[in-house]
Order: C-alpha cells, then structure tokens, then sequence
C-alpha cells in the first residue's frame, strides 16, 4: 500500500496531519511518500493507492492549481481508472472549475470536478456537520471562506442531516466520483469518523479486513461528538 | 457625524459612571455602545499623543502587562486596555475611560492590546506610534483562519509610518507592514537549537520570495528560528536588541545592542517567556527608557498567576500553566516546558472551550496540530485529562504513542485530582485553558488538601 501525502508543507493548516498521523496508525506497513511542491508528484508516474491532500491558505490555492495544471489529464484518467484521491478542506475547491474572489476575479480551477467556489474573505462560514454517506453517519467541522455551486446530484460525498450541503441552499455535501472524494470537511477526518474509515479501508482503499486503530477509543469519542452534534440546543 | 459622535460619548461616558456606581466592570459594554451609535467613534475620542499597540498570537497580554507595569512604575501617566478586551469596543472603553467630559484625554501614553483579528478596525482610526508583535502563528480556526489571513488583516489599515517591533526569529511577524521602518528583536543561537524542528506545524516553511525549501542556521520551535533560503540567499533579519547570553541559574539575561550590552532579571526560564520579556524590553528602550529604569522594575514583577503559578505543597511542586485551547503552537509551547522541567511529574489538562461546550461542539482539528507527543516522556508518569472532551484528548494521547496505563480521561474535571497517584511524582502540572483558570484554582485548593493529609501521601 503507498500513500502519497500532496505538498504537506503547505497543505496542513487545520489539523489535517491528523488523517497522516491515523493512517500510519492503521496501516503500519504502509509506505507514505511525502511530495513537496517542488517535485513532481508521484502519483503522476507511479502506481500510488491513496492520493491525500488537505487544507492550504487561500494564496497557496493558487500555487497548488498551477502546479496540477500540466498534470490535469492524467489525474482524469486516475479518477476513471478508480484511483483513490482524499481531498479535504478547501483543497478540493482547486480541482472545481473556477474559484471567484471578493471582487469578483475568477482563478481557473483545474476544471476536474464540475463546481466552481465563491471565495468571501470577510464573512467566513463555520459551522459542524452531521452527513449521511452510505448509511455512516460521518461528522465534521466546517470553517471556510469559500462556499461551493454547481449540480452535484448524482457526485455528492455525503447528504446533510444537520448543516449545509456545497453551501446554505445545498443539503448535499462534497463529490464523490468513483473513488475521488472531496469535501469541505476540514483536517483529521478519518480519526473523527472511525466507523467511516473502516469502510474507507475496506471497501475504497480495498484492504480486506483492514481494522482501526484503537478502534473502541475513537468510537466512544465518535459517538459523544455525534450526539453533541444532533443535538438540536446546540448551535453552531 | 460630530453630533453622533458627542451624542454616543455622553452615553458611553454616563453608561460608564453609572456601571461604576454599581461596582460593575464597565470595560468592555460602554465602548460597545459608543462603536454601536457612533460607528467612527474612535476616529473623534481624543487619545493621548503616542500609542503602543501590541499585538501577536501568542504573549500579547502578558508582554502588554509588562510594557504597563514598568511604564507606571517609572511614573509614566499610561492608559490602557488591560481590563477590558483586546477588540475595538475595549480601546473605546478605555480611551473614554481616562477622557473628561470635553473628550480630553488625561494620559500621555497608550498602551493597547490588540486583537489580531481585529486590528483592521482599530487602525483605521487609531494610528499606533509602534507595533509590537510577539509572533504570529495559526490559532482558533474559526476566527483567525490562516496565517496569511491575518498578515493580510494586520496589514490592511496599518498606517505606513507606524514603526513596526517584530521577532526576527519569525518570519511571519517579520511580514507585517513591508515598506514600515522597522526595529528587530531575537535570541541568538542556544545550545539547545537543532537544524530543523519536528514540531507538526511550521506556519512558514517556504521561501516567501522563490518557495524553495528554507533553511534553518538554527530552529529553534516550529518555524522559529534564524531562516535562509539556499536558492535565493533571502534570510531572517539581523536583531537590534538579541538575546545574547541566558543564564538560568542566576535567573538573567544580556541583551545586545548596537553599541553596548545590558543586563536584566529573567522573569520566567521558558523560552517563549523570554521572548516576551525582550519584545517589552525592546519597545521601552526603543521610547527612552534606561536599561537600569527597566530591569529596577522587572525585578520587583512575576508573571501573573493566570498565566503560571508555582506553589510548594508538603515536598511536591505544584504549577499551574496556561495552556490556551484551540491554539496548537500555545499547547506545544508549554508541553515542551513541562517536558522540559527536570524530575518526575504528572500532568492534569483541562482545556475544554467552556463556551463550545455549553452550546456547540469544539472544532478539534487543533488537537492534530498540537505536539501531544511532546509529553511521551518516561519521567512524565500520569496524564489526566479532565472535561467533555476527555475521549478525544484520550485519543490523541494514545495516537502520540503514550501508554494507556499513563493515561485517565474524566468528564468531571475537579475530579481528576482523586485520580493523581503523588507518591513517585516531585513535581504536578495543572495545565488549563485561560477561561478555566477557576477551575485550575479549585484544583490547586484540593490538591492542597491531598497532599497535606497521610491519606494523599499513602497513595
């Protein structure tokens, strides 16, 4: 199994390292390649079973679309051929097709997931989420500037049960196409959803009987954040 | 708008008075108010003719109490915010405060902490002589966001004449205000730097001109350090006042400038204490003050003990550290402290965001940033962690490799101290969030009974 972690020197700013450090955890054997922004990604040429990148300032957004660019192609390919890619935070706002700032400037996406992301520096969106993905139950913390559009109908990672979906008027939250999956969710993912992340392993990243580590901790913790977040005096 | 503006100071001034007659704290509503009718009411209050701001992420209160301190102490005539918040309303407050009832200031100096976030509002219309920034490092997510963000918020409205005090072992802080003069502060090179950090989070660790790879003459904690970039020769500035010389044991340190080296009592042996102390240092001589006037009042001062106390009960040491929730690099800071302390010892956390915890759900992302592992140590014998997010703070421990035997985790924080075994431990941290600094106090009140009673000896 390798995992390749995308530009962590930039791609780590909201505890998403935490997804790394559980993986490791879970997939002692594993290889992670860590690829900084200025080599050639490795996925590009290699056979590579997880693709992880997280979340990154707004100015590094830039930087990350233009290094993917020359790649864009290939990463389609990757996707039809049911590559396993986990994007989360905003990362997944560049593979969209624009991201358009306060004044109204449109940054060309990699255009690989059609949605597009309005960017609103001062009116920063925070909220926690109860999603539905495939009958888990998966929960998060959501703080962006930018809120995503576009018809993701039959691509949506999870459906909301409690918060917004791509943004206020959407109850349908990130894509999934194939084994591609962006969402808004922000950092340690996978050590907050561990009933998720069984299933991540078993049946996207296909690792019969793959188990957790310390399964029975990160499930009593799971369970008291979710029933904090479906409790319904609570706010956001 | 000058009608708006005297309409909303007499209401603010009155509010102010009668808050006063009711013993009430009235540094924070009143300026709310004045900011609510009068939106530029900070552009008209009159303000005294030089003002320091402080600002940072980590520190600010504690350096702008220090700036405070010896200014009043060497019979300075200083206003500031250190009762009331760090936001707009707080400065309003203040300033409205120490005016008579014609808008005419009664001080000579200002003192102001500033809220990062908040800076774009307050410099808009208040226009700092000097800023003094501590550092400037990721911190609550929901507020502050990114670093980026928040260089880009300090330097929105930052007037280009304000004469800005970074650490030059920061890269980030060394950012703000890019064309502003500028006076560096830092410690020079410590036996215990290394090459490169292993902290989780280094907020820069790219070249911020070509994005090649920095490079550390030495590091010193996360992206903390004298940097250089090896492909485009940019590095960290040189310091006008550095740390040269920390001398632990006589509890002192020398710092230089250009021409002459001064030396001054040590307030606290942590690192980022000692930082602290030099940016205070830095700013005071930097508006007249004597080296010997500064350090006169640094030895009569101790940090605060909402901050760090340290207390003797019955053969054990018992300290209690503020260790800031949701900001990662404030956590690390001080459980590389607590490793750091010679002996054997326990820690009990509580860092529960009290707020979240009423009405939402703490965001923990920063628990995955936070260097748990720094607290792996064999002398570190028990960790009891306290509060509703015992089992996720449980979970990061175990997941930072530290044994489960070591580990207690219990929803009720006052209760974790039945659950300290004392006998083979010289030293007990209570380590707390700066909004349960109460609850921190009541511990400390009951490990007091533990260990002066046989019963809290046996166990």
């Amino acid at each position: 199994m390798k995992i390749e972690i995308l530009f962590p020197e930039f791609c780590n700013i909201y505890g998403d390292y935490g997804n790394v450090i559980y993986l490791k955890a879970c997939l002692p054997d594993a290889e992670f390649i860590e690829t900084s922004l200025n080599d050639e990604p490795k996925f590009i040429t290699e056979d590579i079973d997880l693709v992880y990148m997280g979340s990154m300032t707004e100015k590094v957004q830039e930087k990350i679309i233009k290094k993917l660019m020359p790649y864009k192609e290939i990463i389609k390919q990757k996707i039809e051929d049911n590559k396993a890619f986990l994007l989360t935070g905003n990362s997944f706002e560049v593979f969209g097709n624009y991201i358009e700032e306060d004044n109204k400037n449109k940054i060309e996406g990699l255009g690989i997931i059609d949605i597009y992301s309005e960017r609103k520096m001062f009116d920063r969106y925070n909220s926690i989420f109860v999603g539905d993905f495939e009958g888990i139950e998966i929960i998060g913390f959501r703080d962006q500037f930018a809120l995503q559009y576009g018809n993701n109908a039959d691509t949506y990672f999870a459906k909301a049960i409690r918060g917004d979906g791509l943004n206020k008027s959407s109850k349908l939250e990130g894509v999934k196409i194939k084994n591609f999956i962006g969402t808004s969710i922000l950092g340690p993912i996978l050590v907050l959803n561990p009933i998720f992340t069984k299933y991540y392993l078993r049946n996207i990243l296909g690792i019969e009987n793959a188990e957790i580590a310390y399964e029975q901790d990160a499930i009593e913790a799971y369970e008291k954040r979710l029933s904090e977040f479906k409790d319904p005096k609570r706010t956001f | 708008m000058k009608l708006r503006f005297w309409l909303a100071f007499y209401i603010a001034k009155f509010g102010q008075a009668f808050l006063k007659l009711l013993r009430k704290n009235a540094t924070y509503f009143p300026g709310k108010v004045a900011i609510k009718i009068c939106p530029e009411f900070l552009k008209y209050i009159d303000r005294p003719k030089k003002i320091i701001a402080v600002t940072g992420t980590n520190g600010k209160t504690t350096v702008c109490n220090m700036i405070n301190d010896i200014l009043i102490d060497n019979n300075y005539n200083v206003l500031n915010n250190r009762l009331g918040s760090n936001i707009n309303s707080g400065i309003a407050s203040a300033l409205l405060q120490h005016s008579n009832f014609f808008n005419k200031t009664k001080k000579d100096l200002a003192v102001f902490e500033v809220d990062e976030r908040s800076s774009i509002l307050i410099y808009k219309y208040i226009k700092p002589d000097y800023l003094v920034c501590t550092n400037l490092f990721r911190d609550s997510i929901k507020r502050n966001a990114n670093t980026d963000f928040i260089v880009d918020v300090i330097n929105a409205e930052l007037p280009k004449d304000t004469v800005v005090l970074a650490n030059a072992d920061d890269l980030i802080s060394c950012s703000l205000g890019k064309e502003n003069p500028k006076i560096y502060y830092g410690i020079d090179k410590l036996d215990t730097d290394v090459k490169e950090t292993t902290n989780i989070i280094k907020d820069i660790k790219t070249c911020p001109v070509c994005d090649e790879k920095l490079k550390y003459e030495y590091a010193r904690y996360h992206h903390i350090g004298k940097a250089y970039c090896p492909n485009c020769g940019f590095k960290s500035p040189e310091s006008n006042f550095l740390v040269k010389h920390i001398d632990k044991k006589r509890r002192e340190i020398i710092v230089k400038e250009t021409k002459k080296s001064y030396k001054y009592s040590m307030l606290s042996d942590s690192i980022f204490n000692i930082y602290n102390e030099l940016s205070a240092i830095a700013i005071l001589r930097t508006i007249g003050l004597s080296a010997t006037q500064i350090n006169n009042s640094i030895k009569k001062m101790k940090i605060v003990e909402t901050r760090l106390s340290e207390e003797e009960i019955n053969g054990k040491k018992v300290i209690t550290h503020l260790s800031k929730g949701q900001n990662p690099v404030a956590a690390s800071r001080v459980f590389d402290y607590v490793q750091s302390v010679e002996g054997n010892k326990s820690v009990i956390l509580i860092t529960d965001d009290c707020d979240d915890a009423k009405h939402s759900s703490e965001n923990l992302t920063w628990l995955y940033d936070a260097d748990f592992e720094l607290l792996n140590k064999e002398n570190i014998k028990q960790i009891i962690i306290g509060g509703v997010r015992a089992n996720d703070l449980y979970l990061r421990f175990l997941l930072a490799g530290i044994p489960k035997e070591k580990l207690i985790k219990i929803e009720d924080e006052l209760e974790t101290v039945n659950m300290l075994k004392c006998e083979e431990v010289e030293k007990i941290f209570i380590l707390h969030d700066i909004y349960k600094f109460d609850v921190a106090s009541k511990l400390k009140e009951l490990l007091r009974k533990k260990l002066n009673t046989s019963e809290g000896e046996k166990e």
